[in-house]
């Protein structure tokens, strides 16, 4: 059996594969599984060439996919039907929120199982916000007491060589589209509309969401666009804070000398919301090993192995009873019962990858324009004016 | 003397010197070589973007394995250090805080590019960066050492250039192969819309767009008769004109009227169709979905590939056309007798088969010979064609009209019994009546015309084609007997017809 997944801990995820691999083979000693990492962008251009493999390609029997990918995965008949294969699979004990997600829109089969999820926070050295700010809480809770934040702390650090209040969390050390997503919802704005038949890019309420995050680079608050081995790291000291979607418990547990808190993300309107990031597990329809794959996934999404991998990764497992568990197991993750309740997930419409892919473009460009000090909030506008265009256009053909 | 340097090159050259089939896999070869080697703790390689300045991590090696990984690092506030890596091919990194040295890879890919209608072979240079990582300080990297990186280097270098060749004729030869192969199967289709559909799937199989499709228009090509299409599940969809956006009719209008011999807009390719002056259509396809960049050579080959279905779908419509000739007389536009007959003959075999009515008018334009002989042969021609243009426009789409003979029309009407068929009759009288032969014809006369209608149904009247149209013609010949201008259904005046002997 091959199972493609992401690099979800960095140069550690072929290990964390095959600790988790090992694990399985131990109950099925017959089943060989072979891991594949591929990035993001990688996985979505190989997802569409599923279809029609060549018979030099290699086809995975599971993949990991961003929850959201189901719909566009079964439109193009790529995912299998789980339930067909086992009528017996349920999202019963799963948290709500993590459900339509795991359906071909319109049926009630499901395509994929919901595997872990990640949650953004803000997580900060308590140490460093105590020099800078009486109250940090009350300090972070908006955006506007962010950037002050960031401001004050830049000072406090200047003498620090490469230290940057915020530590960029985009594994590409680039501008993060999913890092938007909260100031663009907080701003009471969304991708799209709520029937999902036209889209919300346009908006200025939306171009100020962009806006709100891009600010983080353009103070120089958050590097971008940096070699990742030069800069520091909130626990090293050469950064304050973090938006991440990583819980953090065993990066962050255990360090007196860097003791962390975690927030909401600053709202940047009337409340905070946080985006929700949900990992499925689907199996290929085309993939030779449909038995062992199911066997994988069943296997997968069970309680003890699902919480196991999730803190492997430092997620949250996606049944309700164990994302209970694990945020009553600490002080600091208690958090996250509120945050969730108020978190937004992209929805599970066809288009909904590409629209990432077209704003991680947008994201891209301006990037390389700030970096270059070329960057200006006109240009941006009027690249989100013709994506929204583009998402238009798309929503017209592919109704939703 | 024994140059230990370059044995080394030769080795490292022999070990990864295997058929790789792409980039990827060669740099799974060549990285964890190159990490044990010179006993590295990483090694990196990335992607250079020279427009933006930009080194865009593509892969990583670390122990025993390889691993994709991305990450976009700018080096334009860092001019000396490019400087250094572009003139010496080696440099050493400036902000680690353990030793690393980024390596110049530089290597040769052939292309294919259109310059207008012509196709050329170009070979462009890429750009890569290796880095190499030590993670204790004080294991830097010697210049012997940084030596020796740079020859294997160049061998990476060398390797990379032969699988850019190796693939991208592999490339060709896949593609000319696809394409005679859904050529092969487009020829042994028997209806050109199977051949389409064929064509169509066979291309997004074997190119993986995640649309493809192919608009059919007009000759003038303003008008789009169809637009056939294989969407991201493989289903095949028609539309028309109507089902279209007002601004994708507009477009394509535009693009034909340029001349321009293909158009990309976002990553959508349109190749219009054209056979000498004839317009014929549109090849379009398109990753809108999944925006992955439709490769160079593919919409070359596809370009050319276009010409054969061009030609395939202009040979289809001219022999439609000689058929369409063949089938409708020309004065009329009305069906000819024998295309008729073929259809009526299967309408009644439909008719016994599902037990359905169906019924048979047979007319004629009331004097005709005299409007021939009275004012010309031109005006009889032209009453004709007023007549049969009633018929065209007062039928039902399921109604079927043809011209018999001379000014002897008949018009089969499936599903119709003789009160819905008075119904039609009354209606085609009417509207015939109406018609006035232009005066200065008649010498200022107001002279009308007028049929004469003879009506059969099935089953009641006869069981088969010549069954029914001799009843029909038989009621005909009762209305021509001082009732013109009327009609009549045979069983309500057959008691009062000559009986046969």
């Amino acid at each position: 059996m091959i199972l493609w997944v992401m690099p979800d801990s960095g140069a550690r995820t072929k290990t964390d594969y095959q600790k988790l691999v090992t694990r399985f083979q131990k109950e099925y000693p017959e089943a060989e599984v072979t891991v594949q990492v591929f990035t993001r962008n990688v996985l979505w251009k190989k997802i569409f060439m599923l279809k029609y493999p060549t018979a030099q390609e290699t086809i995975p029997d599971v993949v990991q996919i961003p929850h959201y990918w189901t719909a566009l995965l079964t439109r193009a008949g790529v995912a299998e039907n789980l339930s067909q294969l086992d009528p017996g699979l349920s999202l019963v004990p799963y948290l709500s929120c993590l459900k339509p997600h795991c359906y071909k829109p319109g049926t009630k089969d499901l395509y994929s199982l919901p595997w872990w999820f990640d949650l953004s926070a803000l997580h900060y050295r308590a140490d460093h916000l105590r020099l800078v700010s009486e109250n940090p809480e009350e300090d972070l809770s908006t955006w506007e007491g962010l950037l002050e934040v960031c401001a004050r702390l830049k000072k406090q650090f200047a003498d620090v060589e490469g230290y940057y209040p915020m530590q960029n969390s985009d594994w590409r050390g680039s501008l993060s589209t999913r890092s938007t997503f909260m100031e663009i919802w907080g701003r009471g704005t969304d991708l799209f509309t709520p029937e999902l038949r036209r889209t919300l890019i346009a908006t200025t309420e939306f171009k100020r969401g962009v806006q709100d995050y891009i600010t983080l680079a353009l103070k120089e608050y958050m590097p971008i666009l940096r070699e990742r081995g030069s800069l520091g790291t909130m626990m090293t000291g050469k950064a304050s804070m973090l938006m991440s979607r990583k819980q953090g418990v065993s990066s962050f547990a255990g360090r007196k000398a860097a003791p962390v808190r975690t927030v909401p993300v600053p709202r940047t309107g009337e409340k905070s919301v946080a985006y929700l990031s949900g990992m499925n597990l689907m199996m290929n329809s085309a993939g030779k090993d449909k038995e062992t794959a199911l066997k994988f996934i069943k296997w997968c999404v069970r309680p003890d192995n699902q919480s196991a991998h999730a803190a492997t990764l430092e997620a949250f497992p996606a049944l309700e009873e164990s994302f209970k568990q694990l945020i009553s197991s600490s002080k600091r993750l208690k958090i996250y019962d509120g945050i969730l309740a108020s978190a937004h997930t992209l929805p599970n419409i066809t288009i909904t990858g590409t629209v990432v892919e077209i704003l991680n473009k947008v994201l891209a460009m301006a990037a390389t324009e700030i970096v270059e000090g070329r960057f200006t909030q006109v240009s941006l506008d009027r690249e989100l004016d013709q994506a929204a265009k583009e998402v238009e256009y798309l929503l017209s053909l592919y109704e939703g | 003397m024994f140059d230990k340097q370059a044995y080394t090159v030769f080795k490292f050259g022999k070990r990864i010197d295997q058929s790789a089939q792409n980039k990827r896999e060669l740099l799974d070869k060549a990285l964890p070589a190159l990490r044990e080697l010179f006993r590295l703790d990483r090694v990196y390689f990335f992607d250079w973007q020279q427009e933006r300045a930009l080194l865009s991590l593509k892969m990583m090696c670390k122990r025993e394995y390889c691993m994709d990984m991305q990450e976009d690092i700018s080096v334009l506030s860092e001019p000396d250090f490019l400087k250094e890596l572009l003139r010496d091919g080696i440099a050493d990194s400036t902000d680690l805080n353990y030793p690393a040295v980024y390596v110049l890879l530089k290597w040769k890919r052939p292309m294919m590019i259109m310059d207008g209608e012509e196709v050329k072979n170009v070979i462009k240079t890429r750009l890569g960066v290796l880095r190499l990582e030590r993670f204790k300080k004080e294991r830097v990297f010697t210049e012997k050492e940084k030596k020796l990186i740079k020859g294997v280097a160049a061998e990476i270098s060398r390797n990379l250039t032969r699988t850019e060749v190796g693939q991208h004729n592999q490339q060709r030869l896949n593609i000319a192969t696809t394409l005679n192969d859904l050529a092969t199967v487009f020829a042994s289709s028997l209806r050109l819309s199977d051949g389409l559909e064929l064509i169509l799937q066979g291309v997004q199989k074997s190119f993986r767009f995640d649309r493809v499709r192919l608009y059919q228009t007009s000759h003038d090509g303003r008008k789009i008769k169809s637009v056939l299409g294989v969407d991201i599940s493989g289903e095949v969809t028609n539309q028309t004109e109507d089902d279209l956006p007002e601004d994708e009719r507009t477009l394509l209008r535009d693009i034909f009227d340029s001349g321009e011999a293909y158009r990309v807009i976002h990553n959508v390719v349109y190749i219009p169709l054209k056979v000498q002056r004839n317009k014929v259509g549109f090849l379009t396809f398109d990753n809108l979905l999944s925006r992955r960049r439709i490769d160079y050579l593919d919409f070359i080959s596809l370009k050319q590939f276009s010409n054969q279905i061009a030609l395939a779908i202009d040979n289809a419509e001219l022999f439609e056309r000689v058929q369409e000739l063949s089938n409708y007389d020309e004065l009329t536009k009305l069906p000819v007798r024998r295309f008729f007959a073929e259809k009526f003959a299967d309408e009644m075999a439909r008719s016994k088969r599902f037990d359905l009515i169906m019924s048979l008018i047979i007319l004629d334009i009331d004097l005709f010979k005299q409007i021939n002989d009275n004012y010309g042969h031109q005006i009889g021609d032209w009453a004709l064609r007023e007549v049969s243009q009633v018929l065209l426009t007062s039928l039902r789409q399921t109604d079927f009209p043809c011209r018999y003979g001379g000014d002897e029309m008949v018009i089969m009407l499936p599903r119709t019994n003789d009160d819905e068929c008075k119904i039609v009759a009354q209606r085609l009288k009417d509207r015939i009546n109406k018609i006035t032969i232009p005066s200065r014809y008649t010498d200022g006369k107001h002279v009308t015309l007028s049929i004469s209608q003879g009506i059969a149904s099935f089953p009641q009247d006869g069981q088969t084609p010549q069954e029914l149209f001799d009843k029909a013609d038989k009621a005909l010949y009762w209305v021509k007997n001082g009732r013109r201008g009327t009609f009549a259904v045979y069983r309500e005046v057959a008691d009062d017809l000559p009986k046969e002997k």
